[in-house]
C-alpha cells in the first residue's frame, strides 16, 4: 500500500497520537460493518440448520434443510432459469457495451451530456425499471402492440407466455445494465496507454487488427472485473422481476433470489431458504474462483 | 468525404442508441400525464389531453408523501453516518501502521462484505429486527442502511486518501494542528471530489435499495419509494395512471440528482463500479 519503511512510519505514528489509538477510529465502522453483514451471514449458516414450524424455531435438524434443497426440483429450475438468465443477459451486455465504449471512448461534441444520457438506465431504481417496462409491454397500453401491428401480427402479450416473458425480463436487464459495462470499459479505454497503439499504426495496422492484436488484450483485465462484477449482480436479480412477472407465467422467470424470497417470506421456511442461498453462494464462489484461475492459464 | 459520411453515421447509431436509452422515459411521462381514456386509447407519444390527475391521486389515495419522506429521511442519516465512519476507518488504514496486517485485510473484508448478495443477508436481518422491536422503523433501515454503506465507503475512500501525500497535513501538524483537525481542515478538502462521487454513489444505491425496504418495512411509517411504487402493482386491475405517475416521482429525486452533480456523477458511478 505505501512503501514508507516502518521505523519512519511508526515515527511519524507517535507524532500524530489520537488518544487510544487509531484503532479506535477503526471500532465503530467494523462494528458497523459486522451488525450488518458479518453476524447476519453466522446467523444465516445457523439458520440454515434450524427446523421452523410457522415461523418458529424448533431445534437444529443438521443438514435437513440441504437435503431438502438438493432434492428440491424447483430449486434447481430455479438454478436452471437463473443461470440461463444471467448468461443470456451478460453476454448481450458485454458485447453491447464494448461496443458502445468503443464508439464514444474519443472526444465529440455534447459528448458530455450524451454520457450522461446513455447511462441514465442504471442509476434509476430497478423497480422503476420494472414499472416502464410494464408500461411498455402490457397489452392495451404498451406499444408493443403497437409495433407488433405494423407487421399485421395480433396484440403479443408478452409477459404472458413463458418464452416472451422470459426474453422481456432479459431485455429489460440489458436495458439496465448495458450501461454499467459501458462505463467500466469507457473508464478503461481512456487509461489505455497510446504510444503501443500509435506504434501498431505507424506500422499500417488496420482498425480490426489494432483491436484484436493490441486494444482488447490491454483490456482484458477491466472486461474481466465488468463481467464479474455484473455476474454477481445479475444472479441477485430480484426487484425487477418481482414487478413485472413476479416469476410467472408459471415457473418460466422465476429466478432463484425470488423463489428464495418466496420460501422465507410466503411459506416462512427460514431454514430451508437460508440453505438454498448459502447452496447457491457456494456454487458461484466455486465457479468464480475456477473461472479466473482458468483464465489466468489460458492468459499466461 | 468519407470522413464526412462516417461522422453523419456516427450521429446516427448514437442516436437510436439514446432513443432507446430514452424512450422508456419518454413513455413513462407520457401515460402518467394522460387521462385513463387515452391510456387504453392506443400509442400515443405525447399526452392529447394532459391532466395532472394521476399526480393528485398519488399523494391523495396512495399516501405517496409518506414514502418520498421515509427515503429522503433515510437516505439524508445513513448516508452522512456511513461516510464519517467510512472515512474515518480509511484514514486510519492509509495512514497507520496497523497490527495483525489489518491494513490489507480489512479492504479485503469490506470488499467482500460488499459482495455478500443482498437476498442472503434478508432473513437473518429480518429475524435480528423482529428480536429488537424494529421492524417496519425507519431506525432499522437507517442502522442497515448504515452498515451496508461502510464496507463501501471504507472501500472507496481508502483509495483517494491514499494518493493524498502526508507531507501536507504533518505541515498542518507542525503549525498545531492534531491529527484529527488536520484531517478535517486539510485533508478532507483535498479528498473533496473522492468523497462526492463516494456520496453520489451511495446516495443512489440506498434511495434505489427495494429488497431489503421491501422485507423489513410493512406499512407507510417506514416503507421507501420503491416500495410504495411496487404496491401499486400487483393488485388485480392495475392502475396505469397513478403507477406512471409513480415511477416519475420515484425516478426524479435521482435525476434531479444527476443534474445537480453532473459534473461528479459519471465520475462517481464508474469509480463506484469499478473499485
Amino acid at each position: 500500500m505505501t512503501q514508507v519503511s516502518a521505523p519512519t512510519k511508526r515515527a511519524r505514528a507517535r507524532r500524530g497520537r489520537i488518544p487510544g489509538g487509531p484503532y479506535l477510529l477503526l471500532l465503530p465502522a467494523a462494528v458497523a460493518m459486522a451488525g450488518v453483514s458479518i453476524y447476519p451471514l453466522f446467523y444465516g449458516v445457523r439458520a440454515s440448520i434450524t427446523h421452523y414450524l410457522y415461523g418458529r424455531e424448533f431445534g437444529r435438524n443438521g443438514l435437513t434443510n440441504y437435503r431438502n434443497v438438493f432434492h428440491d426440483q424447483f430449486f434447481w429450475e430455479a438454478m436452471r432459469t437463473t443461470a440461463e438468465y444471467v448468461i443470456c443477459a451478460v453476454t448481450i451486455e458485454t458485447l453491447l457495451g464494448l461496443g458502445l465504449a468503443l464508439l464514444v471512448s474519443r472526444e465529440f461534441r455534447f459528448g458530455g451530456p450524451i454520457r450522461v444520457g446513455l447511462i441514465l438506465p442504471m442509476t434509476i431504481a430497478p423497480v422503476v425499471v420494472g414499472v416502464m417496462w410494464r408500461l411498455l409491454y402490457d397489452s392495451g397500453i404498451g406499444v408493443t402492440d403497437t409495433i407488433w401491428g405494423w407487421f399485421g401480427a395480433a396484440p403479443p402479450n408478452v409477459l404472458a407466455h413463458n418464452t416472451s416473458a422470459f426474453i422481456a425480463v432479459v431485455v429489460v436487464d440489458v436495458w439496465e445494465w448495458t450501461p454499467l459495462i459501458f462505463l467500466i470499459l469507457l473508464a478503461g479505454l481512456q487509461s489505455l496507454p497510446q504510444e503501443p497503439l500509435e506504434a501498431a499504426r505507424v506500422d499500417g495496422a488496420g482498425r480490426v487488427r489494432l483491436f484484436f492484436d493490441h486494444t482488447l488484450p490491454m483490456l482484458t483485465p477491466v472486461l474481466l472485473v465488468a463481467i464479474t462484477l455484473r455476474t454477481i449482480d445479475a444472479i441477485g436479480t430480484f426487484d425487477q422481476i418481482y414487478v413485472l412477472t413476479q416469476g410467472g407465467p408459471g415457473t418460466s422467470t422465476r429466478l432463484i433470489s425470488i423463489y428464495a424470497y418466496n420460501t422465507a417470506f410466503l411459506d416462512s421456511q427460514y431454514g430451508q431458504a437460508a440453505a438454498m442461498l448459502l447452496s447457491l453462494l457456494a456454487m458461484v464462489t466455486i465457479l468464480m474462483v475456477a473461472a479466473v484461475r482458468m483464465l489466468r492459464k489460458s492468459a499466461a | 468525404m468519407s470522413g464526412r459520411w462516417s461522422r453523419v453515421g456516427f450521429y446516427l447509431l448514437l442516436a437510436a442508441v439514446l432513443f432507446v436509452a430514452l424512450f422508456p422515459f419518454w413513455w413513462m411521462l407520457d401515460t402518467s400525464l394522460k387521462q385513463p381514456i387515452d391510456i387504453f386509447g392506443g400509442a400515443t407519444l405525447y399526452p392529447h389531453h394532459p391532466t395532472w390527475d394521476n399526480y393528485s391521486r398519488l399523494f391523495n389515495t396512495y399516501h405517496f408523501a409518506a414514502y418520498l419522506e421515509n427515503s429522503i429521511i433515510i437516505v439524508i442519516f445513513s448516508v452522512t453516518v456511513s461516510l464519517v465512519l467510512g472515512t474515518l476507518a480509511a484514514f486510519s488504514l492509509t495512514r497507520f501502521n496497523l497490527r495483525f496486517g489489518l491494513n490489507n485485510s480489512a479492504l479485503v473484508v469490506a470488499l467482500v462484505v460488499r459482495m455478500i448478495p443482498g437476498i442472503l443477508l434478508v432473513i437473518p436481518l429480518y429475524i435480528m429486527l423482529a428480536q429488537w422491536g424494529l421492524l417496519n422503523t425507519r431506525l432499522g433501515l437507517i442502522l442497515i442502511y448504515t452498515g451496508l454503506n461502510t464496507s463501501f465507503v471504507i472501500w472507496m475512500m481508502q483509495s483517494f486518501l491514499a494518493e493524498i501525500p502526508r507531507d501536507i497535513e504533518e505541515a498542518a501538524m507542525v503549525d498545531g494542528d492534531s491529527r484529527l483537525t488536520a484531517l478535517w481542515r486539510v485533508v478532507l478538502p483535498l479528498a473533496a471530489p473522492g468523497l462526492a462521487a463516494t456520496a453520489i454513489f451511495t446516495v443512489i444505491a440506498t434511495y434505489n435499495d427495494f429488497l431489503i425496504a421491501l422485507s423489513l418495512t410493512s406499512t407507510t411509517d417506514a416503507q421507501t419509494v420503491p416500495v410504495g411504487v411496487s404496491t401499486l402493482i400487483g393488485k388485480i386491475q392495475i392502475e396505469y395512471g397513478p403507477m406512471a405517475a409513480a415511477g416519475v416521482i420515484g425516478a426524479l429525486p435521482i435525476l434531479i440528482f444527476a443534474l445537480l452533480v453532473q459534473r461528479h456523477f459519471v465520475r462517481g458511478l464508474t469509480l463506484g463500479a469499478v473499485k
